[in-house]
């Protein structure tokens, strides 16, 4: 009786499983699909239509949309970037050491991302102004440490705690100075943490819009901000629009792909004690 | 209180993921066990990790079905009996206290469930919280408890029952030396206190060895030997109880008997120890028969000037105040030697080699069962 | 050249006083035992030997020179933590290769694999040489953590409680294991321990450690058969000494210890050199030092027995201990496993009085010992 139970419920649970699957992807495969057709087949609710390639063209080849990519890149990556030589040495600083008022000060570094973006950003417009870093690669990226910092030093730090300052200890009793043992020992420790978080913190930097959209104007334009351009003022290129969405959307999922196995591991070990 | 009785107990585990570590490939984690406690008797359930003694105690309490055989607390077949009505108190390893409950509350909880009033409830556990030294601790939080603590309010949660049979898996595991030592003593007065039938689970023999009328020990599944402490001590039944009890465990050694003039001798591979084999065992062997030789440390004598025994090098010396213990090296074994004599040795020396007759033992070279006179 | 010594060292966390004028002198090849209850002190002694913790005061040298300024990839000593502190991501066999990896202590690939392999086979590892760490049994990680410690040559081996997590069956094996290959070390070793059959079997010296000071330093015997005080006296032995409080009282020449007014006095047999240092003590209070080996029982009443109650019996491996109760004194003895008894039942005890060692009730200090004479030669035989 067990037996039987057993499958009608695991019947049942794929059952849902597949229903959610589809409700989640539809979106994303429509998506796809609207990049090969046409303008004039845009509204036809049956499949069948003829592939096309112009909306590709269009777009990769006759825009900029090439230089958006790039800024993006330069942006989102220079952003992680800057986390990771700033925030590994304080992740290890507050796993390691004692000083005073550590947990606020630890407490404020994650705070920043509870702050929802919108509510700093007006201030941070006349602040940028005045200093001359508006619509600069510098402005961005320094402003996009709210975003990917708090993130990656946390994660870090659990990682940190977690290695026993004994074999910090061993190494150094066997010969080895503090930076070999930084990237011979720890480093290859926090690997999957510090992977996992910096991928995650590209991703929140890379979907940034409203910084973009507020600090920087026509130099600097990553592509989320860039995307709204194809909401053209005559009409609405949703071929186009699917495109730029899905272009901008590819190093995301890549990344992800290529590390899946080591994210929810990197995210949540160093949070589990053993 | 009653007596427990089972009989050819088995247990399969149906989904594979359940499968033990040191489990052999055959599916029963507990195999064709049977055995009976007296009512007020305290008997251990003894064997390494993964034997099945968990298993059997929680059949016992209902908290796992039986695949086949039976049960009996007291009078009654309780196989199909829920948990609760089994009348049973259990102490189990992981302390499970309610923690939005202080001690008191927790003692009491049962108690108060089955209705019994304020008055006798309080009478009850005034009653048995000096057994267990846990008055100071009355109205603390479990929070705030430390390991010892929690784990005789857990005991205390059990007894005041007064249920017909006490469960035990491991109550003292997370304690350390000294302190498991005095919960030890105090379990042990307590027991003999309250008359209480105890089931017992431990994989420490010196637990088992201290507190139980009688042992019974586990392998794989199956009921190895079922005896008083001195029983198992002095007559195991094979070679598995042999080297399971005792620290530092009984030296048993692979051996081929062979004759000279009118003796017996045990020989040894890659040495040239021989020793007599006693008189008991002279129908059993003859020359050239390969069987196994067990014989406990404090059961190897140092011989005088002019002992018969062979003379080994020592290998190992250690003093240790109240013993010495010296290791010769027969083959690839070390054989353990303690003495309370006062000579200092060093690597190197020789000594002379003789044991009690009395105190060896024989096993079969394949099934390990012990050969008997 | 590794004599290591230690002058007044003091070393504080904050408020407490982990190392309080600690002075030390471990000579040259000498296996060193510092032992102690937890929370001693022993730990933040050897962390300060090998330069991980450096002490407020104090002095601490390693082959005549002063260390404090030295860090310790510099100080040349190799240590062995509690909790092995392995590199989880490398191999065994790179685990106990790293010290000869390092840019200080270099050494080329092939003598690398000799001093390994050499290494991995005095341990008893050398199937496991693949590994990693968190495929390792407990036994099995102290070995590698030894072993990385053995592969150099260093100055000094600091071992911290190297046995500590290990079962009592594998303890006791390891620890016999380590008396034989302790020949080839060469070296001066100093080596923590909480368990005193680890010291005593260990040990050329020990050094009593608590609450960050040093009680005594002998041999193993001669802190078993004559430890300074009552403390030290009730950390050697298992069973604990028993500690019988009473009083003396001299009749001419002879002495007598009574136990309780009116029911139990005991003549102590004559030993002039002994009632020599009792009469010079001045003391009256005494507590009587009697290891459990020296008390003898019998279930049948017995002349001079005294008469008490069975309050535990439990086993420790080989043999058993029995806990008699006299009002509030409670006495140790020892006993066979299997032996049939019941709690709370009588038991008659005698006292073997020709073993006792004398403290002083109110310091606690030792006063003297039967045969001390006897001692002190055996000790001085010993040092030969």
């Amino acid at each position: 009786m067990n037996k039987s139970k057993g499958r009608l419920s695991a019947i049942l649970q794929n059952g849902l499983l597949v229903i959610y699957a589809i409700f989640a992807l539809f979106p994303l495969v429509w998506m796809v699909i609207l990049t090969f057709k046409a303008d004039s087949q845009m509204f036809t609710t049956t499949f069948i239509f003829t592939p096309t390639l112009d909306n590709y063209n269009e777009v990769l080849f006759k825009s900029d949309y090439v230089k958006y990519f790039i800024d993006s890149i330069i942006v989102a990556g220079g952003a992680v970037i800057v986390s990771i030589l700033a925030g590994v040495p304080a992740a290890y600083a507050l796993a390691r050491y004692d000083f005073k008022k550590k947990e606020d000060i630890a407490f404020q570094i994650l705070s920043f991302k509870f702050a929802p973006e919108i509510l700093v950003v007006l201030p941070l417009f006349m602040i940028y102004q005045k200093l001359g870093i508006y619509d600069t690669y510098f402005g961005l990226i320094w402003v996009y440490q709210l975003i990917s910092m708090p993130l990656l030093i946390w994660v870090v730090r659990g990682y940190f705690e977690d290695i026993s300052v004994e074999i910090e200890h061993a190494a150094q009793v066997d010969g080895y100075s503090w930076w070999q043992i930084f990237f011979k020992m720890l480093l290859p420790l926090i690997k999957p943490g510090l992977v996992a978080a910096a991928l995650l913190a590209f991703i929140f930097a890379w979907n940034s819009f409203t910084f973009p959209l507020m600090l920087s104007g026509t130099s600097v334009q990553p592509i989320t901000v860039a995307a709204t351009k194809y909401l053209a003022s005559d009409s609405v290129h949703y071929g186009q629009m699917a495109v730029a969405a899905t272009v901008s959307a590819l190093p995301a999922v890549i990344f992800a792909l290529c590390i899946q196995k080591h994210l929810v591991r990197g995210l949540s070990f160093g949070a589990v004690k053993g | 209180m009653a007596g427990l009785t089972i009989k050819n107990l088995y247990k399969r585990y149906e989904n594979s993921g359940k499968k033990k570590k040191n489990q052999k490939p055959n599916d029963y984690a507990v195999n064709n066990l049977s055995l009976e406690c007296q009512q007020g008797e305290f008997i251990a359930l003894l064997g390494p990790s993964g034997c099945g003694k968990t298993t059997t105690l929680r059949m016992t309490a209902g908290l796992e079905d039986i695949t086949k055989g039976e049960v009996y607390i007291g009078e009654n077949l309780v196989n199909n009996v829920h948990p609760k009505d089994r009348h049973i108190g259990l102490a189990f390893e992981d302390y499970a206290m309610y923690p939005p409950l202080n001690v008191y509350d927790n003692i009491a909880f049962n108690l108060k469930a089955k209705g019994v009033t304020k008055e006798e409830i309080d009478k009850r556990v005034r009653e048995i919280a000096p057994l267990l030294q846990v008055e100071e601790l009355l109205d603390k939080m479990p929070v705030k408890l430390s390991g010892g603590q929690k784990q005789r309010v857990n005991i205390a949660r059990a007894i005041i029952r007064r249920p017909e049979l006490l469960l035990m898996d491991e109550p003292l595991s997370h304690l350390d030396g000294k302190m498991r030592q005095a919960m030890r003593t105090e379990i042990k007065r307590l027991i003999n206190e309250i008359k209480c039938t105890t089931v017992y689970v431990t994989h420490d023999q010196l637990e088992a060895m201290s507190l139980a009328d009688k042992i019974a020990i586990i392998d794989f599944g199956v009921l190895q030997q079922f005896g008083t402490p001195a029983e198992v001590y002095d007559d195991p039944v094979n070679e598995f109880v042999a080297s399971f009890i005792g620290e530092p465990p009984m030296n048993i050694l692979e051996t081929t008997i062979k004759s000279e003039e009118e003796n017996f001798f045990f020989t040894f591979e890659g040495s040239d120890l021989k020793i007599q084999v006693p008189q008991r065992y002279s129908k059993v062997v003859k020359d050239g028969f390969r069987c196994k030789v067990g014989v406990r440390p404090m059961d190897v004598l140092i011989g005088n000037a002019d002992s018969k025994g062979t003379p080994e090098k020592v290998a190992t010396f250690e003093n240790l105040g109240d013993e010495r213990r010296i290791g010769i090296h027969v083959g690839d074994i070390l054989l353990m030697l303690i003495t309370e004599e006062e000579t200092r040795y060093k690597a190197g020396d020789i000594i002379k080699l003789e044991v009690r007759g009395e105190k060896t033992h024989l096993f079969d070279l394949v099934t390990g069962e012990r050969i008997r006179e | 050249m590794a004599r290591i010594q230690l002058e007044k060292v003091t070393k504080k966390f904050g408020n407490v006083t982990a190392l309080n004028g600690i002075d030390l002198d471990v000579k040259d090849k000498e296996f060193f035992i510092l032992f102690g209850p937890a929370g001693a002190g022993k730990t933040t002694m050897l962390n300060n030997i090998a330069g991980i913790q450096i002490p407020e005061e104090g002095v601490v040298k390693i082959g005549g020179e002063v260390v404090n300024q030295i860090d310790p990839a510099h100080r040349n000593t190799a240590m062995v933590f509690e909790n092995y502190a392995l590199y989880p991501h490398m191999n065994v066999y790179d685990n106990i290769a790293s010290p000869l990896r390092s840019p200080l202590y270099k050494k080329d690939e092939e003598t690398i694999k000799k001093a390994v392999d050499r290494v991995a086979k005095m341990m008893k590892i050398d199937y496991l040489l693949e590994r990693l760490p968190s495929q390792l049994s407990n036994g099995q990680k102290q070995r590698v953590a030894l072993g990385r410690a053995l592969v150099r040559e260093p100055n000094v081996f600091l071992m911290d409680e190297p046995l500590a997590h290990l079962d009592a069956k594998l303890r006791n094996a390891m620890r016999t294991e380590l008396k034989e290959i302790q020949a080839n070390f060469e070296t001066t070793s100093i080596y923590v321990t909480h368990d005193f059959m680890e010291a005593m079997s260990l040990g050329d010296r020990i050094a009593i450690v608590d609450h960050g000071e040093i009680v005594q330093i002998g041999t193993g015997d001669a802190i078993y058969y004559m430890p300074c005080n009552e403390f030290v006296a009730q950390l050697m032995g298992d069973p604990e000494i028993n500690l019988i409080p009473g009083t003396l009282k001299k009749k001419e020449n002879d002495y007598f210890f009574t136990l309780d007014e009116g029911v139990a006095e005991y003549q102590l047999p004559a030993e002039e050199e002994l009632f020599k240092k009792l009469e010079d003590s001045e003391s009256e209070k005494v507590d009587l030092g009697l290891r459990p080996q020296h008390v003898k029982y019998s279930f049948e009443p017995m002349e001079g027995f005294l008469k008490c109650t069975v309050y535990s019996y439990e086993s420790i491996g080989n043999k058993s201990v029995i806990i008699a109760q006299y009002k509030n004194l409670q006495i140790r003895m020892i006993a066979p496993n299997g032996v049939t008894l019941k709690l709370d039942q009588d038991i008659y005890v005698n006292f073997l009085l020709e073993h006792s060692l004398f403290f002083h009730a109110e310091t606690k200090e030792y006063i003297s010992r039967y045969n001390e004479a006897g001692i002190l030669a055996l000790e001085k035989e010993q040092e030969e």
